[in-house]
């Protein structure tokens, strides 16, 4: 029970989900304003922290240029996702989309020689070579934690440090995203959203714009990735599996299709219940040891989607009315 | 002087069977023409093909002298070629306001770059659309819904807005598909004398498919009628009505049982 008390514990627990808030914010301008069901956002992530952390071990790029050229690589991918958004509308493009996250995931896992394969990040400069590609980070973290210390005194943990930076970030995202969505060009993504068909035939570039949408959100995703390495100091591709979209897809529907504030509270939402079942230490859970509890957590998160779906389809924060207009 | 619009020989199957076949027509500019035909005749298929929602087979569709066939859909827009659907598309989770300011033209604020290092510009642009949305909407008599989703509005109130949404967009023509078809009569006429007003004031010019023979004939410059996929006759109503041909497309020849005026299927 001491974990319930413990500042590291929550701050872990803020952080992630502060990263994964990050990461539904893409999901939620690619989904909630521009109507792209995208299953394969976890794709992004992945491209993010690999893209980084290659530059940084293998080209000894500095880690600011790496995280950018990450963003970057972020968004190139999400431009190219729009491509078959041309021919295939809703529930095509998101089974394409589910495929495309898989292939970058088995790219990473067999391209050993570029992402160090199964092994993930220790393997990237190859087995004899012990590299990392997060010191910079690390020195960045600790002048961080500095700062907090003359303010909060001994609170400033690292972890209490990255929570800093990860929530800093989420509201960062949300400045910028705010003014996108409230302007004529978020004005055409809900356009498109609604009937892409009208859009066109009122002179807006359907296809111009879900790409922007789809990059700029897949530049979210990759941002979510890097900080996701950040924090774990570690991954490989099983980190990446397709269940992270789905977590993203659980934290835009808590919080609401097209509410940009509501996601860092779905995210918070997702990150106690994500949590949560650690505490489970009472009968009967005692029965079950640590994977059966980790399976319990995913049946939990299971059965508040259903919830959802049957009695708050709108989410938390979403307008009932819109859900049964036609 | 050649015509706004012109269309030569446009074909189009849909599985084996001629939507359009080699249909023709002119619609002049400043005119008011009236596309009619039974059901099925392709009227739809050609509006979908003219503003570039389906590609022609052959044939060439020329917009002010310009070659637009095979052009993407917001291409013809913003050419200044506007159309209506026969099955409204609102924006039904966005308000009618919102559906109605999407349609201008220009706004700089459609640019991420403008939103974030010209937001006065993309806001003053804003001010003057709005303005001239609430104009619109009291024309076609929303203006008590400016601020409801424009999926509450009934199937009269949503073709309305369509029309008033097609003139938003500033167009040189418009083309309606079947605009009056579930609008109530008296306000359908007063559409009908907002489209004669803005062809007088502007020389806008319009192309409509409407099902309402009397309405097409009485409001119509030139006629053109469409049977099974071709344009059987053109010319000014009171020659239209009287040509053999149409009555035998809309009646059947040799007194074959007659089936006109249906409301028309999607095609």
């Amino acid at each position: 029970m001491s974990q319930l008390l413990s500042l590291d514990f929550w701050s872990l627990v803020g952080a992630v989900s502060g990263i994964y808030a990050v990461f539904a914010l893409g999901l939620q301008l690619q989904f909630g304003y521009t109507g792209l069901l995208n299953f394969g956002h976890v794709a992004s992530m992945a491209i993010g922290a690999y893209t980084m952390a290659i530059l940084v071990v293998k080209a000894h790029v500095p880690l600011w240029g790496a995280s950018l050229a990450a963003i970057g690589a972020g968004m190139l991918f999400g431009a190219a996702l729009s491509l078959p958004t041309l021919r295939l509308r809703a529930d095509y493009f998101a089974i394409t989309t589910i495929a495309i996250g898989e292939i970058v995931r088995y790219f990473a896992l067999n391209e050993q020689s570029l992402t160090g394969g199964p092994l993930g990040t220790s393997n990237l400069g190859g087995s004899t070579q012990v590299t990392e590609y997060n010191t910079d980070w690390l020195s960045f973290q600790s002048t961080v934690q500095g700062w907090l210390h003359d303010l909060v005194g001994h609170y400033a943990g690292t972890d209490f440090a990255m929570l800093v930076i990860v929530w800093v970030i989420v509201l960062l995202c949300l400045l910028v995203l705010t003014p996108m969505t409230r302007s004529p060009w978020g004005r055409v993504l809900r356009a498109i959203r609604e009937d892409e068909d009208a859009a066109a035939a009122l002179g807006k570039p359907v296809a111009w714009f879900k790409l922007q949408s789809l990059a700029i959100g897949a530049g979210f995703g990759a941002m979510a990735g890097l900080l996701y390495a950040f924090e774990f100091q570690f991954f490989s591709p099983d980190d990446f599996d397709p269940l992270i979209t789905f977590y993203a897809w659980l934290i835009v529907l808590i919080a609401g299709a097209a509410r940009l504030w509501a996601v860092p509270i779905g995210a918070l939402i997702f990150g106690l219940i994500f949590s949560g079942t650690r505490f489970f230490n009472f009968k009967p859970f005692t029965y079950l040891d640590a994977a059966q509890l980790a399976y319990l957590r995913l049946m939990i998160i299971g059965a508040i989607l259903i919830a959802l779906m049957a009695w708050r389809p709108q989410g938390l924060f979403g307008k009932r009315e819109e859900m049964v207009l036609e | 002087m050649s015509a706004l619009l012109e269309v030569r020989d446009v074909v189009k199957h849909y599985g084996g069977i001629a939507a359009v076949n080699r249909a023709t027509l002119d619609v002049e500019e400043g005119s008011i023409t009236g596309l009619i035909g039974p059901n099925g005749a392709g009227k739809t298929t050609l509006f979908h093909i003219v503003s570039g929602f389906r590609k022609p087979e052959q044939g060439t569709v020329r917009f002010g002298g310009v070659e637009i066939s095979g052009r993407s859909p917001d291409r013809v827009a913003r050419a200044g070629l506007v159309r209506t659907f026969q099955h409204t598309k609102a924006l039904t989770r966005m308000s009618v306001l919102d559906n109605m300011m999407l349609a201008a033209p220009e706004q700089p604020g459609e640019r991420l770059s403008n939103v974030f290092l010209r937001p006065r510009r993309a806001r003053r642009r804003e001010r003057d659309v709005e303005v001239k949305a609430r104009e619109v909407l009291a024309v076609v008599r929303l203006e008590r819904h400016v601020d409801e989703y424009a999926g509450t509005l009934s199937g009269g109130q949503r073709k309305l807005l369509e029309f008033g949404r097609a003139l938003m967009a500033e167009p040189r023509m418009v083309m309606l598909d079947e605009p009056m078809a579930g609008v109530n009569p008296t306000l359908g006429h007063e559409l009908l004398d907002r489209v004669q007003e803005l062809r007088a004031a502007r020389g806008m010019t319009f192309l409509l498919i409407e099902h309402d023979l009397e309405v097409v004939m009485a409001v119509s410059d030139l006629i053109h009628v469409m049977s099974n996929g071709a344009v059987i006759a053109s010319g000014p109503p009171a020659a239209v009505r009287a040509s053999p041909d149409v009555i035998d497309a809309y009646l059947g020849k040799y007194g074959e049982p007659a089936a006109p005026a249906a409301p028309e299927e999607a095609s």
